[in-house]
């Protein structure tokens, strides 16, 4: 198929924009009559809270502090499950969880106005290990368990599995907690159109998923309620649940005036999801002559104190567990927790990247032991077209994994390397 | 004393929200004035360079060039709905939406160009640099301009598209289905340098070859290659939130460390092309593969150099000089 602009190196539309400084992101708008808006957040992991916003509306340009009490419908959001509250209300689950939303005529008034509210915190017993959460005499962040998702993947008989193997290799693996770290702080603002249409004006990944939240917690329908997506500075999947967009919207909405938030480096990493660390217990076993036969995994993933996206993150370490093998007996179980952590949900491989740690170093472990190299232990074993994964499904079309590996190793020659070693 | 090493890591990812969730994209296109081409479509750019490939697709199927299209997509109430700029979905599902749209224009386009030319069919009409023209007797032409002119307002020409990608729920019991589709594929290899010493590993030099199906942008592709390893090196390496009782003490780029362009290297990047058939021109995501396999083999090349296989993350100097010296104890 000949082809005249897919494949070709079109400048990025939105380079000139963007290197010019004249792409526009939320911080950078500014409308007449527009006030400030700041979140109170929760400072503690777990406790019951009684909130007193008294003294701060009595502040000079102070106009509202906004808590729960002040949302007209649905107190709740969450990209899956509604676990989220847009104020917390009876407790806090989290540090960062908002409790309130301070408006003022000016910064200042808003930090002052912060000052002056009062929370009383009464703090209840707190887990910050999924696996003491999974127990069942563990504090619970939401209901009667904290195991939001057990993912069960079984092909194949992995005690038939294990006899074929020579080696078994067998190990336990941890991967950390970490931020996005996109470059653009969340910002936006939040204001009314001459027909009473709320907007709010943010940068997300989902407008159409913010337009159906601010919906539901206003109690308006969609077509009163616009998203506009500004310029983005990264997202990486941090801006998939919502942040700052239902109390802009009901700021405004309520004040009719425009309001405009912004937040700090601190703030951003409290206020957002971050990635989940795993615990992933490992053994891949493979036969004398160097093919796979057998792999366990128990993969635990803390989901800290809202599920976000966790059922489909864990299912997805789950169907990527085995790595690009082929591999005939598997087990894998997985499951996602919560903690009063700091909640954890999309980013940038979603499931798949932490797995990876895990099968990749299982391959080179089982490598050594057989004695051939790590290129040799992949090509015997890697999917190519036709193959079968772990769920049954069948590689019809585009499996030029072979290729990759051949790509790399024309660089950087790992067979001969083992060849040599051999000698 | 520094030692050098050498490792690789592979990896597959699945596209899409996946287990048979509805995962559709929609678009919607309008011939504007002066001929230009509106592209309707909640697609998201986030960087990855969304904006600039799906208006590639576009103008590859109404044979123009990117300049004459516009892309509307940051507005709620102008635009449908395409699903979350995530799970590496955009260039596959809103491309394939934004491919059957621009077809079912380019339908619209030859039954008014038929009314216009009095032409008693579609047949043998072709789009070619902003024209319909009668291919074997190009005297009948018609210019999107030109329609333009005639048919505005209530009378635009439109046309819709959607896509909504082919997976299976998962049995309960043992998780078999068919989950995603299509999957993308990669290799990594890299070559680090750890001084024994002071624990500090430094990159030296990686190929990485990226599957893409077909690169609608390869420059782009590279960049967001360039950028997955940078992420999978700061996870691999340096970062972490010192997390203690729920709360995050490295909360400022001061502590929490990503990497610079000081800690990067130049990559030699491949692009491995191998179309999917049910792809727009066959072109896969990438956003989020190009991540997976950096971490497995920077850990690999520790492996390598010093003997010590890391299995917790991040590998700090103080986490590798320790474990080298439980390893020297052992051996010693």
């Amino acid at each position: 198929m000949e082809l005249n602009v897919v494949g070709k190196n079109i400048i990025r539309v939105d380079a000139y924009s963007k290197v010019t400084g004249r792409a526009l992101y939320p911080q950078d708008i500014y409308l007449e009559d527009m006030v400030y808006g700041k979140t109170l957040r929760s400072t503690k992991p777990h406790a019951k809270i009684k909130v007193d916003t008294t003294e701060a509306e009595k502040i000079e340009g102070v106009l509202k502090v906004f808590t729960y009490k002040d949302i007209p419908n649905e107190n709740k959001h969450g990209v899956v499950l509604k676990d989220h509250e847009v104020f917390a209300s009876e407790k806090v689950i989290r540090i960062g969880e908002p409790i309130a939303f301070i408006v003022g005529e000016t910064q200042e008034a808003c930090e002052e106005g912060y000052e002056k509210i009062i929370v009383d915190y009464e703090e209840l017993d707190a887990v910050f290990d999924p696996v003491e959460a999974m127990k069942e005499d563990s504090p619970k962040v939401h209901g009667d368990s904290n195991i939001i998702l057990y993912y069960k993947l079984r092909h194949g008989d992995i005690e038939e599995g294990k006899k074929k193997c020579k080696y078994i290799v067998e190990n336990t693996y941890k991967s950390p907690m970490v931020e996005h770290a996109f470059l653009q702080p969340e910002a936006g603002l939040g204001y009314l159109e001459e027909d009473g249409t709320v907007v709010v004006a943010v940068a997300t990944q989902y407008p159409h998923y913010d337009r159906e939240e601010i919906a539901i917690n206003l109690g308006l329908p969609e077509e009163k309620v616009k998203v506009i997506n500004t310029n983005i500075g990264g997202a990486f999947g941090a801006r998939e649940d919502i942040s700052i967009q239902i109390h802009l919207a009901l700021a405004a909405k309520v004040l009719k005036r425009p309001v405009k938030v912004i937040f700090s480096r601190e703030e951003s990493f409290l206020a957002h999801s971050k990635r989940h660390p795993m615990i992933m217990k490992y053994k891949t076993g493979a036969d004398e002559n160097g093919f796979l036969q057998y792999m366990e995994a128990e993969i635990v993933g803390d989901s800290g104190a809202h599920a976000s996206w966790a059922i489909n993150v864990l299912r997805k370490s789950g169907v990527h567990a085995t790595g690009p093998y082929v591999i005939p007996n598997v087990k894998v179980d997985s499951y996602a927790v919560y903690t009063n952590n700091p909640f954890t949900g999309a980013m940038r491989g979603f499931g798949a990247t932490q797995v990876s740690i895990a099968y990749e170093q299982q391959m080179d472990e089982l490598a050594e032991k057989l004695g051939i190299s790590p290129i040799e232990i992949r090509m015997k074993n890697i999917f190519r077209k036709g193959s079968m994964t772990a769920t049954g499904q069948i590689l019809t079309d585009s499996v030029p994994l072979d290729k990759c590996i051949e790509e790399v190793n024309r660089d950087f020659q790992f067979l001969e390397e083992s060849e040599e070693g051999a000698i | 004393m520094k030692k050098i090493g050498r490792g690789i890591g592979v990896s597959f990812y699945g596209t899409g929200y996946g287990n048979g969730f509805p995962d559709i994209s929609r678009a919607i296109i309008r011939l504007l004035p002066e001929g230009r081409i509106g592209i309707y479509c909640g697609v998201t750019e986030v960087g990855q360079g969304a904006k600039t490939a799906m208006i590639q697709i576009g103008a590859e199927v109404l044979d123009l060039e990117v300049k004459y299209i516009d892309l509307i997509h940051e507005n709620t109430s102008l635009m449908p709905d395409s699903g979350t700029a995530a799970a590496t979905r955009q260039t596959y599902n809103t491309g394939n939406a934004i491919k059957v749209a621009c077809e079912n224009m380019k339908k619209e386009l030859f039954e008014k160009a038929k009314v216009e030319l009095n032409l008693n069919s579609t047949s043998g009409l072709i789009l070619e640099k902003g024209e319909v023209i009668l291919k074997f007797f190009p005297e009948r032409r018609i210019s999107y301009k030109k329609l333009s002119e005639i048919y505005y307002n209530d009378d635009i020409i439109e046309a819709k598209g959607e896509f909504t990608a082919q997976t299976t729920e998962m049995d309960i019991e043992t998780g078999q289905g068919a989950p995603y589709w299509p999957y993308t594929f990669n290799a990594c290899a890299v070559e680090v340098e750890v001084n024994a010493e002071t624990g500090v590993v430094n990159i030296l030099r990686s190929t990485f070859a990226q599957d893409a199906g077909r690169a609608v942008n390869p420059r782009i592709l590279e960049g967001q290659m360039d950028g997955g390893f940078a992420m999978g090196l700061g996870y691999t390496l340096f970062e972490d939130l010192n997390l203690d009782k729920g709360i995050m003490k490295n909360n400022r780029f001061s502590k929490y460390l990503i990497p610079t362009a000081m800690d990067m290297v130049d990559i030699n990047n491949i692009i491995v092309e191998d179309p999917e058939p049910t792809a727009p021109y066959g072109a896969k995501g990438i956003g989020e593969p190009v991540m997976i396999p950096i971490a497995p083999a920077i850990l690999n090349a520790i492996y390598d150099a010093v003997g010590i296989r890391i299995k917790e993350l991040p590998v700090t100097p103080e986490k590798l000089i320790r474990h080298l010296r439980e390893g020297e104890e052992k051996i010693g």
